[in-house]
């Protein structure tokens, strides 16, 4: 019999939904785990880490602290698949938004003693280690999960197709196109799959899943112009830490 | 002499321990906190009002639910949104069901490997399969409630200053209404086996602090009662109160009047069980024996009694709604400048929002305190006492005991940091 891959799951700075989303999962996250050995995901298990090598490993979040970056790094190394889970270790995270504000002024707001509390600009995961594969969206759909998980765990890389939110808003069943309302939904230049759960709850899309791989957003954020002012669009591409990934498109 | 626990598993988020022993005497024991500081209330500044429910949901992904719900209940103070009952009772099923999966959660998968000397939850799932299953059918029926009316279960969509953004099916809640019945059921199966740990019988007198009620067990809104002093004004309480900052720590620590205090189940019950659902109240009468209990412990099974009578609370809310028979899902506002705040019963006890709007719309101040940050100096107190009767045992045992007691609490050093 073939050895079950060795899979880990770690988080980082983040709300930590995303490991909630797999605990959400019932029955359906326990007989996955059945499939692998589980060796480390701290909220169900607190016995020392004794392998050395993974094969899958998700993370979540961001890293913020000293020892968020260590072990960012010492993973990386001891796996062979790193899987970003979420919008925060893919895309930043709503604390992205302070990227776009005084960092000191923004700390200083809350912590009367800074001195020794980290407090760095934001940055994805991948802006430190090489990353395999995500698991967009804030928090990550479940379905997803579990479909790339089976063929991670076999070694296999899932393909991402790139077509926008709009796609899955009629099918799922979103009342009415924002953008015909004059409301600045990010849906046609977002990464779909997550069964437009927002749109059809009557949110409007903010791009928490990511922008389409070959996405030119520039007309369309223009276009977005007649409906808000530039700055509340920009506002809006900050929540989910999409604005910097929609200027380096544009530059 | 130190005791220290480098990563306490099984909480939700990331802290250590650390105690120093000199001559049989605890001087200090603390949790240090791991985990990064967000800045929530800092990014908030500024931000458009509609955001901050989205926003502070993110705070925690085991209870995003009531951080939206406060936050939209202290703008539309500030905004003097009168809202219709039926909008209410939906709040309050979500609510009901946001505390019935996070306790279960902790009950289940946390705290009991701890009774049993099991690290590992799987080899627990394994050892109790009836308890497991009904362990998850209630998860399952909590969690499917805040997906129907929140559209998602972690990071619900749904819920807006002024109302809905959209409502739930009928068909939908009927089919939850439908299967009460068994998961009432398997709450009480847990419910036995949460009466039935032996737990120790550690004692500290504290405060206990909740939200309270003429009219109901209350969660959604109510007064502030204060176990030792009766009801409290709410304006008085918030002078009294003082969040301190350590120099070591990205939590702040909450005491009244200097005095540590407890929020949580544990205080809810102790304050308020009058008014709990009957085979609550049944569940209650055979676990607490001479109440107000000031054993830190018996926040488990006073979580388990919760979860029976908020899945009671949930089936006469399910039913009360069902009833009605035109639902406005939003009522019209205006955006008006003013500052207010918001108290609800998180889970983990009783959670502050405070803002102030500028006449843009726009956040000018804010502030949360978490049900952690006010119960840390409390945890920390009762981990000094405890320890200290606990030192003739090996360090391993200390630290297991150590590691049971935290648990007991249910933190959330992520809400506690923000």
């Amino acid at each position: 019999m073939n050895k079950k891959p060795k899979v880990a799951i770690f988080s980082l700075t983040s709300c930590e939904g995303c490991q909630f989303v797999l605990l959400d999962l019932g029955r359906r996250f326990l007989d996955l785990l059945k499939r692998v050995e589980l060796v480390e995901f701290r909220l169900v298990e607190g016995e020392p880490i004794t392998t050395e090598t993974f094969d899958v490993v998700f993370i979540e979040g961001s890293p913020i602290t000293e020892r968020n970056l260590k072990l960012l790094m010492e993973v990386r190394k001891k796996t062979k698949i790193l899987v970003v889970l979420g919008n925060c270790a893919a895309l930043g995270g709503i604390h992205e938004i302070k990227n776009y504000k005084d960092k000191e002024k923004t700390i200083r707001y809350i912590y009367k003693h800074i001195e020794g509390i980290a407090n760095p600009d934001i940055k994805e995961i991948d802006n430190f280690v090489k990353v395999d594969f995500t698991i967009p969206g804030c928090p990550i759909d479940g379905e997803d999960f579990l479909k790339a998980t089976n063929l991670l765990i076999k070694g296999k890389i899932p393909e991402i197709e790139q077509k926008p939110v709009c796609t899955q808003c009629p099918f799922w069943g979103t009342e009415e196109c924002f953008l015909k309302k004059k409301e600045p939904c990010l849906g046609p230049i977002t990464l779909a799959g997550c069964q437009a759960v927002c749109t059809r709850g009557g949110l409007f899309c903010l791009g928490c899943r990511g922008l389409l791989k070959n996405v030119k957003p520039q007309g369309f954020l223009k276009s977005l112009e007649k409906m808000k002012s530039k700055k509340e669009i920009e506002e809006n591409l900050e929540i989910f830490g999409i604005r910097d990934d929609v200027e380096e498109k544009i530059k | 002499m130190k005791i220290a626990i480098s990563h306490i598993d099984k909480i939700e988020g990331h802290s250590g321990f650390l105690a120093s022993i000199v001559e049989g005497d605890v001087k200090k024991a603390v949790l240090e906190t791991q985990e990064g500081a967000r800045l929530i209330e800092g990014i908030l500044i500024g931000r458009r009002f509609w955001e901050a429910p989205l926003i502070t949901s993110r705070i925690c992904g085991i209870c995003p639910v009531v951080h939206s719900l406060t936050v939209i209940r202290a703008i539309e103070e500030i905004f003097k949104i009168q809202l219709p009952e039926e909008i209410t009772t939906l709040r309050k099923l979500l609510l009901a069901a946001q505390i019935i999966h996070s306790h279960t959660l902790h009950l289940f998968f946390l705290s009991l490997p701890d009774f049993f000397d099991i690290e590992n939850d799987l080899k627990l799932v394994k050892k109790y399969p009836k308890e497991t299953k009904a362990a998850l059918s209630v998860r399952d029926w909590a969690t499917k409630i805040v997906k129907v009316i929140g559209g998602r279960t972690v990071h619900p969509v749904s819920i807006r200053v002024g109302g809905f953004r959209k409502l739930p099916k009928k068909e939908d809640l009927n089919g939850l209404l439908r299967d009460s019945d068994k998961v009432l059921e398997d709450a009480l199966i847990l419910g036995k086996l949460f009466r039935s740990l032996d737990y120790s019988n550690f004692q500290r007198k504290t405060t206990y602090i909740s939200l309270s009620s003429k009219t109901e067990y209350a969660f959604y809104q109510g007064d502030l009662r204060s176990s030792s002093e009766g009801i409290l004004s709410k304006d008085i309480f918030l002078k009294r109160i003082k969040e301190i900052q350590r120099d070591y720590s990205v939590v702040k620590r909450v005491k009244l009047e200097g005095k540590p205090y407890m929020v949580g189940a544990l205080a809810r019950i102790n304050n308020n069980h009058q008014k709990l659902n009957k085979e609550a109240k049944k569940l209650f009468n055979k676990t607490f024996k001479n109440p107000p209990v000031f054993n830190s412990f018996y926040n488990i099974p006073a979580q388990s009694i919760e979860v029976v009578h908020f899945i009671e609370e949930s089936i006469i809310l399910l039913k009360k709604f069902l009833r009605y028979k035109v639902v406005e899902k939003e009522v019209d506002f205006k955006v008006k400048a003013g500052k207010n705040y918001a108290f609800s019963e998180a889970p983990r006890g009783t959670l502050y929002h405070f803002y102030e709007i500028n006449k843009d719309g726009r956040i000018a101040n804010c502030n949360i305190i978490t049900p952690t940050a006010q119960f840390l100096a409390n945890l920390e107190e009762d981990l000094k006492v405890y320890l200290s009767g606990i030192l003739n045992l090996s360090e391993e045992e200390q630290k297991r005991r150590i590691r049971a007691l935290i648990r007991a609490y249910d933190p959330c050093i992520t809400c506690s940091t923000h």
